[in-house]
């Protein structure tokens, strides 16, 4: 076993798995502080994700026994989960408890969706309510992938400021939303490009990691330019608009250009044409037509609802353009780097591929920037998907992009492949989760997540992933009580995995027993719940919680246990006991008696207490009254026929000095005679084979019979 | 923030995701109107830690600028926090923490400059074994009770700055008890399974002066009591929130007859009841009572809040439909209520977050 061969004070635990580029070893220290040799290693799962590491050192031989030494340890190893995503344990948490609401709530949804939809025949509404659930779903589990706060927005706006330093978007909510667009929002189908350019305008940033994307060039230039005195004579200056221009950020174009120099007053009249120009680029470029119903808050362009006002829209402004490009005033424009740079942006809106190509960084740019300027009515997953392929040829790609690898699928309309790529980038959560995006979406995929497969042992591929999300969920100590949730949502393997799951929670915390105990009472799993109190109650039982033990045994109903503690109770019949003792005695049978249920032979134990209670009293110095009372205890004990045979003549002999009580005898004839008939049905008794006999000195029966005979004599002279 | 309104109050929620469990948590004194502390007990699951933390809540109510909570003081604790209590000393609260391997630790609390400050430990040998479920600090704030479910109660001084415990019972485990609160400076009632009360009485040693057993559910499962409030003004009354819902009043002068408050084993309250599941804590609650509440007839429970297992934060009141305050995804572990300010809550969700509840 690899890590076994180490000398030293701490054993390292090295997992096997082979080595790879991805997966570098880890190396879990074990703290066990025993100092001779380890002997041997024991490992099993704990709870969640951590691993009990059981530590023995060799067996020690008698003479060195007294080394003081623990002869092993148990240590747990808590294995951290590395994953992809930097996002930390505390965040992930967060993201899975409130996806918990919206999930609930679209699946109780569908179900009564679905069970109206089986009373009435008209399909069509039940599709559309369907719809809209899926969408606000969508929505809100989007929303809760950006939970920080919006930065503060100050009032005066920086004129320099070009690129707004988003706080670190996530790709999992890029993925989402890019789920989202093609799947889920069917309304906007048609401006599919258009929000294809908003989303990579929103997580351009994840594109620049090592590769320089649109967003970093721009994020370069901006540190860059409070430096810079005359803007236009820096080529970065317009390298980095023509890049934002083919990706469609428009405004921030605009704004840029809006420090050119010859906007500046003492040099307005010296460069009016050159001026003319730039705001003749500006103007266009925020004229731009827009295949969308609305745009964003701070983004230009005209917006066009149909196709039709679209490519009207969108002709006029070409021929703006190229009106512009073949004007004379170029001529007098005497700035170099203004003309060129101008005549660059033109080239963008006239959809030059050369230009667009050196413009933009990767295929997802390029790709914007061809449904921008050069193919601008592309519609249709289809051509999308050749354009990308273009695209893909122009741009190779080296390491491809997690998020890339996602839109190909999708624009190749390959659930398989989405799958995969969610899969192998995302996470149990995303698939879990965005799997109802991807049904909702494509009657194809519908069928492909749905369709039960003998392989995964009859589940669904859906079923699959949510079986696999709501393991991970029981791995951890503090989001395993939300993996019901899921695992009741799956219909073959759930409810059987949601036992197993209740069945390996530690019942010694009792927040987790009793958090298990309401799982259970949610789902009305009543035989585990009340395995699930049996457990619990042998378990404090065995740890000198008596009451405790007795209370989950009562409540689990478990007649054969508590059975088994009364039938303890009875060997303590005529055994003297220590006054602690009997309080414990005492005390159980307390315990045992709050439940009228479970009264198999309670009755005789609770008779006898009082009988008990009232002999402990009565010493050689109390008064006969106490010693009467004990006695009238005694015989009604004796008459009652819940008394088992086999006690009789121990609590005769515990009764020894009532019967030869000094001041006067306790028992008239007729009682002394009742119990002499006793004793002689239990010497009849005594021939039969079954009888035990109790374990009492040799002379118990002589010195009863004797003590009753004197007893009877002294009664037949009273009376 | 939500803002939501009833027919006759608004009430204010504030919720602030934290990264660790909360075990436990209570208001501190308030130093002045702008500086509010929370005194928190956390769980680290990561790295299996625990540990105290003062949080200061930012309370300038502009629309604009949200209020915030930040960390101000944190010290690790030997183990996790089973139960928390402070007393009311405005300059230095005493603060102390029960742990779940059978310790008691002492704090204290310096609000002007946000620090946290350890006094004294009681050792679990010969305290408790186990996890101590409940403790109470005294009107005085120098002596503490506590129980566990190893079936002890000890008494614990804080007597020239050092802690000395002294046992009062030990049931050997015959009992277990899940919740403790002083009644007066000789008396406290503790509570635990089948629902059970025991009024202990210092003057009179040895064991429970009274004593109250459920019998109410015959035939359907009992339960535990996990909180235990009483109030000044009614000290013969006993408050007990436990499982099912079930919150009763007991009264000594009435002892056979508890008041049912909620609870869903009583069928003609199960309608009433704002929870279905464990009462994880209960308090009376003085904000709706502190202008009227002498006008509440002596026979009548003083309205009380309750927290419970399915996500309701709820006031409720005898013979009266409940106030649902909050109503969460996730159980509500426990609450406090301002003592100086009582229209402020503050609450810990299972889902590692608090809440903070303005009523106005």
């Amino acid at each position: 076993m690899p890590g076994l061969t180490s000398e030293s004070d701490d054993l390292a635990m090295v997992p096997v798995t082979p080595e790879s580029e991805n997966q570098p070893v880890v190396i879990y220290p074990l703290h066990h502080s025993l100092k001779s040799p380890i002997h041997r290693l024991s490992i099993s799962w704990a709870c969640g994700n951590t691993l009990r590491v059981s530590v023995f050192r060799k067996p020690q031989s008698d003479t060195t026994e007294g080394d003081g030494e623990a002869g092993g340890r148990v240590v747990e190893v808590k294995l951290s989960s590395s994953g992809d995503e930097k996002v930390d344990g505390a965040r992930w948490r967060r993201i899975a408890y409130s996806s918990v609401t919206p999930f609930a709530l679209l699946q109780s949804r569908k179900h009564s969706l679905s069970a109206a939809s089986r009373m009435s025949l008209d399909n069509p509404p039940y599709k559309t309510e369907c719809w809209e659930h899926v969408i606000e779903y969508s929505k809100e589990i989007s929303s809760l992938l950006s939970d920080q706060k919006p930065p503060p927005r100050s009032i005066i706006e920086d004129p320099k400021s070009v690129v707004n330093e988003i706080a670190e978007p996530m790709c999992l909510k890029a993925a989402w939303e890019l789920l989202e667009i093609f799947y889920v929002d069917k309304q906007s189908q048609s401006w599919i490009p258009e929000q294809l350019l908003d989303w990579l305008a929103d997580y351009n940033s994840l594109f620049s990691g090592t590769l320089p994307t649109v967003h970093s060039k721009l994020v370069d230039f901006q540190q860059e330019l409070v430096g810079v005195q005359v803007v236009e004579e820096d080529p970065n200056y317009w390298d980095a608009m023509s890049s934002a221009l083919a990706v469609g950020w428009l405004e921030t174009v605009v704004k840029l250009l809006r420090l050119h120099g010859s906007y500046r007053f003492d040099q307005l009249s010296s460069r009016e044409t050159e001026n003319g120009l730039v705001e003749a680029v500006a103007v266009l470029i925020s004229k731009m037509p827009r295949m969308r119903p609305s745009l964003r808050e701070e983004n230009l362009g005209d917006c066009y609802k149909t196709k039709p006002d679209f490519m009207k829209a969108w002709e006029k402004w070409r021929t703006q353009i190229s009106k512009l490009d073949c004007s004379s005033y170029w001529l007098q424009c005497d700035h170099q780097q203004t003309r060129e740079g101008l005549k660059n942006l033109i080239q963008i809106m006239l959809g030059n591929p050369t230009v667009l190509s050196n413009a933009t960084f990767n295929w997802m740019e390029l790709l914007i920037s061809h449904f921008l300027y050069v193919r601008p009515f592309t519609a249709g997953l289809e051509s999308m998907h050749n354009s990308a392929q273009k695209c893909i040829q122009l741009k190779p790609v080296s390491s491809p992009h997690k998020l890339s690898g996602l839109i190909l699928g999708i624009l190749g309309e390959n659930t398989e492949v989405v799958l995969a790529e969610c899969s192998r980038s995302f996470g149990p959560w995303m698939m879990a989760h965005a799997v109802e995006l991807l049904t909702a979406g494509s009657t194809h995929a519908e069928i492909l997540l749905h369709e039960e497969h003998s392989k995964l042992g009859g589940v669904s591929i859906e079923e699959l992933h949510r079986l696999v999300y709501a393991q991970v969920l029981s791995s951890h100590a503090l989001t395993w009580q939300i993996a019901p949730i899921y695992l009741t949502s799956c219909i073959k393997q759930g409810i059987g995995l949601l036992e197993n799951m209740l069945y390996k929670q530690p019942v010694q915390h009792s927040q987790i027993l009793l958090k298990s105990i309401e799982i259970c009472r949610l789902y009305e799993l009543d035989t585990i719940s009340s395995n699930i109190m049996r457990i619990a109650g042998v378990h404090h039982w065995k740890h000198g919680r008596k009451g405790s033990g007795v209370f989950w045994l009562q409540q689990a109903r478990d007649e054969f246990r508590l059975n088994r503690i009364a039938k303890q109770l009875f060997d303590f019949v005529g055994k003297s006991v220590s006054d602690e003792g009997f309080k414990q005695w005492e005390g159980l049978i307390e315990l045992l008696g709050s439940e009228s249920r479970t009264a198999g032979g309670l009755e005789f134990l609770n008779k006898y207490r009082d009988f008990r209670r009232s002999l402990l009293q009565v010493h050689g110095d109390t008064p006969t009254d106490a010693a009467c009372n004990a006695a009238e205890a005694l015989v009604s004990l004796m008459k009652n026929p819940s008394t088992p045979q086999r006690f009789w003549l121990p609590l005769l002999y515990d009764s020894l000095k009532l019967l030869m009580w000094q001041e006067r005898q306790l028992l008239n004839v007729s009682q002394t005679q009742f119990l002499l008939n006793k004793l002689q049905e239990l010497s009849m008794a005594r021939l039969r084979p079954d009888f035990v006999e109790a374990d009492l000195p040799s002379d118990a029966l002589s010195s009863v019979r004797l003590a009753l005979a004197t007893n009877l004599g002294r009664a037949i002279l009273e009376e | 923030m939500a803002v939501l309104t009833s027919s006759s109050q608004s009430l204010q929620v504030q919720r602030f995701p934290q990264n660790h469990y909360i075990d436990s948590l209570r208001w501190l004194p308030q130093l002045s109107a702008f500086h509010r502390h929370i005194i928190l007990a956390a769980f680290d699951s990561e790295s299996s830690t625990s540990s105290l933390q003062i949080k200061s809540l930012s309370n300038e109510s502009s629309s604009s600028n949200p209020p915030e909570i930040t960390l101000q003081s944190s010290l690790t604790t030997p183990s996790r926090i089973s139960s928390l209590r402070t007393s009311q000393n405005p300059n230095k609260p005493l603060i102390a923490a029960s742990t779940f391997s059978g310790s008691l630790l002492l704090y204290t609390a310096d609000l002007v400059n946000g620090s946290l400050d350890f006094v004294d430990s009681v050792p679990e040998k010969g305290f408790h074994s186990g996890r101590v479920t409940g403790i109470d600090v005294s009107e005085n704030g120098l002596e503490f009770v506590s129980v566990g479910e190893d079936g002890r109660i000890n008494l614990v001084s804080f007597v020239g700055g050092r802690l000395s415990c002294r046992k009062v019972f030990d049931s050997n485990g015959l009992v277990s008890y899940g919740a403790v609160k002083w009644a007066s400076p000789v008396e406290f009632v503790s509570g635990g399974l089948g629902f059970g009360l025991q009024w202990w009485d210092q003057r009179r040693p040895g064991g429970p002066v009274s004593q109250f057993k459920a019998n109410w559910n015959h035939g359907t499962t009992s339960g535990i009591v996990h909180s235990i409030d009483i109030h000044p003004s009614r000290k013969h009354t006993c408050l007990a929130g436990g499982s099912s819902g079930t919150v009763f009043a007991w009264d000594l002068r009435w002892q056979q007859q508890p008041i049912m408050l909620s609870g869903v084993g009583t069928s003609d309250l199960s309608a009433l009841s704002p929870s279905e599941s464990d009462v994880w804590e209960v308090q009376y609650d003085n904000y709706t009572t502190s202008s009227n509440y002498r006008n509440i007839s002596e026979s009548r429970v003083l309205p009380a809040m309750i927290c419970s297992e399915d996500g309701i934060l709820a006031v409720i009141e005898q013979g009266e439909e409940p106030v649902e305050l909050l109503a969460e995804p996730c159980a509500i572990n426990s609450f406090d209520i301002d003592r100086q300010n009582p229209s402020d809550i503050v609450c810990s969700l299972e889902w590692e977050s608090i809440a903070i509840l303005t009523r106005s």
